[in-house]
């Protein structure tokens, strides 16, 4: 009774809410991603090998460049890069899109690490100094508000940008001609085809845009959140974005609710000090509701019909 | 397809000719893949300024102890790679059953991962048991509980049509926060501040293939150095098992069947959810035994190496490159478990880090999904496009295909 009563008022502090909402914006960023890609017809369970990209080049360019901003974009190009390796694999040459994310994952493990061995000694990357980390933003006047202003406008500034980019996603796919054929594409590329939509080049975009997304969430991680790159530093980060796509069904506010859902749990474990639950049991949660919903406990969750199915015009 | 071709041709070829044509088709794909795998490794290695051919020197040395240039004794470096085949197999089946009947098991890691727990929670607990009961009592330990984290997934796919990519990924997250749930701080921990269990009882231990003895000298070092243990010999039957499960057994024809067509299996008569749920199992088994045999016979407790295990995943690689049958899988095992071998030899000898060992096995995976040098060919005007989808020769293809919408139909039958 008094767990629940004390985790009652941790909900009403306003920095419990601040840290949910950063945890939820490191998994929001691929799991949009992930929406787009499986939106248009490609699986892609590479998320966490393009986050792992992401952070580790966004440390190697703020090494060099010592500019956040720049690191974030070449850490967004590595993750499109990774990215356009599961695209051609799978679109061009139709291979299966889960042993091409596979891949992908495993690639990514080896090639960070290998990197580090190769150009960093045998481990340590190298810490970054506070300035040239993405900075916190405080929107003037709005981050006075009480609560809310804790909670929404003293936030790192991609918290703000991913934010936008939710909204960006929603509108893109339900609101435009554009999301409209994507859709189309992941749902029946066959009559999308017909109707004269170049299949190929939807696709090719959908991934690479995933790919966009988790780079910029590694960046997050690594020169935002952190200040430095370890090797397999994600942690299953890019799986549980996974799962939050599931679990918000296939839509970016649906992911957005999950993310914020796992966030909150973790930010509940990490600022309470009367659970006394082991850290590695809550971080089943994740995955535990994940299954949950997808035993269709909680409403069926449906992918889209053309979902891993690659696309090979004239062969039916 | 080579029968066909043949036919077409009008001239019917020796059945020799044509067995050995066949078998050479087979493996083009795999050994084209690791070809390709190894070339781009090298450019990679080449393009950070790293020497290709030393780096590929110390792996072979690792893997197979020969070309050694810095020491290393062939016998103790064959023995260390036998050590890292032995789970491989066993899991590498795990993941090649599922294919058969079109199901995707990238779950063997969690699976392996419960096994382990399993085998070790029971030689900890009957610790003083005599070696005739503890000693399968830890291995059958291992298979159950393996079977039961992918009988999860079976009974999850057959009744709701939950995709078993997802819910086995799931699975392997959460064996992996079990672990160190129970090594960290658990029920399971053997002293604060270390992230390992208690040692199983010496009545579990599976024990090494040569004897242990410092006297004995083989190969110029002491018998008991070599860790080939008994578990290789498991490993074989497994795969030999799983060979005649697959071709042999009723249940086999059913996966197949399965896997070829849920319709078609349906309306022969079959339950497919039956031979779903039974595959799972099964598939679940093989991957506990391995995490079972390894506990066993290697580490004889818990430790945090097993937070990095890659088995697992290793497997799918396996049981891809290996096209799915026993023998395959044997090769593949072989070769990816010199390559672990080798990786910590190429570190030593070679300065390029071990785990360019994971950037080749992902490139191996590449080309075998993508089947580069096929696609390839199929757009060569000469060959010309009509040749069917690329995906439906490979184990891996059957799993984009019918799913929960054939299950519903399932459903409105019974």
């Amino acid at each position: 009774m008094t767990v629940l009563s004390d985790i009652g008022h941790l909900l009403l502090t306003a920095d419990l809410w601040h840290a949910a909402l950063a945890a939820a914006v490191l998994l929001l960023l691929p799991a949009l991603g992930g929406v787009i890609s499986e939106r248009s017809g490609v699986v892609n369970i590479a998320m966490e090998g393009m986050m792992l990209t992401g952070a580790f080049f966004a440390v190697a360019a703020d090494l060099i460049l010592h500019d956040p901003w720049l690191s974030a974009l070449v850490a967004m190009v590595a993750g499109g890069l990774m990215a356009l390796i599961h695209a051609v694999v799978s679109i061009r040459f139709r291979a299966d899109q889960i042993v091409s994310g596979i891949a992908i994952n495993i690639f990514a493990t080896g090639i960070t690490v290998f990197l580090i061995n190769r150009f960093y000694g045998l481990q340590d990357v190298g810490h970054l100094p506070p300035s040239e980390l993405l900075p916190n933003l405080q929107i003037p006047l709005l981050d006075q508000i009480p609560f809310l202003g804790r909670v929404l406008f003293q936030q790192n500034v991609i918290v703000y940008v991913a934010l936008i980019l939710l909204l960006l996603v929603h509108v893109l796919l339900f609101r435009t001609r554009l999301g409209l054929r994507i859709r189309a594409v992941g749902e029946h590329p066959e009559a999308a085809d017909t109707a004269g939509i170049n299949v190929y080049r939807l696709r090719y975009g959908a991934v690479i845009s995933s790919g966009l997304l988790s780079g910029l969430s590694g960046a997050f991680l690594a020169i935002g959140i952190s200040n430095t790159f370890v090797p397999n530093m994600t942690d299953g980060r890019g799986y549980i974005a996974l799962a939050a796509m599931i679990f918000g069904k296939w839509t970016p506010f649906g992911a957005f609710i999950a993310c914020l859902i796992f966030g909150l749990g973790q930010a509940i474990y990490d600022n309470n000090s009367i659970i006394h639950v082991s850290q590695y049991l809550l971080s089943m949660l994740p995955y535990i509701l994940t299954l949950v919903v997808l035993a269709g406990v909680v409403g069926r969750s449906q992918p889209p019909a053309a979902d891993g199915i690659p696309y090979a015009p004239g062969t039916e | 397809m080579a029968a066909s071709s043949t036919a077409a041709a009008g001239r019917p070829a020796p059945p020799l000719a044509a067995s050995l044509r066949r078998a050479g088709r087979a493996v083009a794909v795999p050994a084209g893949s690791v070809v390709f795998a190894f070339l781009m490794g090298a450019v990679i290695v080449a393009v950070t300024g790293g020497n290709p051919f030393a780096a590929y020197q110390a792996l072979i040395c690792g893997g197979f102890g020969l070309l050694c240039s810095g020491g290393e004794n062939a016998g103790l470096q064959v023995s260390n790679t036998i050590v890292f085949l032995t789970p491989l197999i066993m899991a590498g089946v795990a993941v090649a059953l599922p294919f058969r009947a079109g199901l995707f098991n990238i779950g063997a890691e969690g699976q392996l991962i419960v096994g382990a727990i399993a085998c070790t929670t029971v030689g900890i607990h009957f610790a003083a048991a005599p070696a005739p009961v503890l000693l399968p009592a830890v291995l059958l330990a291992g298979m159950a509980a393996g079977a039961a984290w992918a009988g999860i997934v079976g009974v999850l796919k057959a009744l709701t049509g939950a995709h078993e990519v997802v819910t086995t990924i799931m699975l392997n997250y959460i064996a992996q926060w079990l672990l160190r749930f129970l090594i960290i701080g658990g029920p399971l921990q053997l002293h604060n501040g270390f992230s390992v269990s208690s040692p199983i009882g010496a009545g579990a231990h599976l024990s090494t293939l040569l004897p242990h003895d410092d006297k004995l000298i083989v190969f110029g070092l002491p018998a008991s150095v070599y860790r080939v243990h008994v578990g290789l010999l498991i490993a074989l039957l497994a795969a030999g098992t799983y060979a005649f499960l697959l071709w042999r057994s009723s249940f086999g024809y059913e996966v197949r069947a399965v896997g070829q067509s849920q319709k078609a299996a349906r309306y022969a008569g079959m339950s497919v959810r039956r031979t779903i749920i039974l595959t799972m199992l099964i598939s679940g088994a093989f991957a506990g035994l391995a995490g079972a045999v390894q506990i066993a016979a290697v580490d004889h407790n818990l430790t945090d190496k097993y937070f990095s295990d890659t088995t697992g995943f290793d497997a799918i690689a396996v049981a891809l490159l290996g096209l799915g049958t026993a023998t395959g899988i044997v090769f593949a095992a072989i070769l990816f478990g010199a390559l672990h071998g080798g990786g910590a030899v190429m570190q030593s000898d070679a300065g390029i880090s071990g785990n360019l060992v994971y950037v080749l096995q992902a490139l191996i995976l590449f080309s075998i999904a993508a089947n580069f040098l096929r696609t390839l060919k199929l757009r060569l005007p000469a060959v010309g496009r009509a040749a069917g989808t690329p995906a439906a020769e490979a184990p891996a293809g059957a799993l984009a295909g019918e799913s929960a919408t054939a299950l519903a139909d399932d459903e409105g039958l019974a």
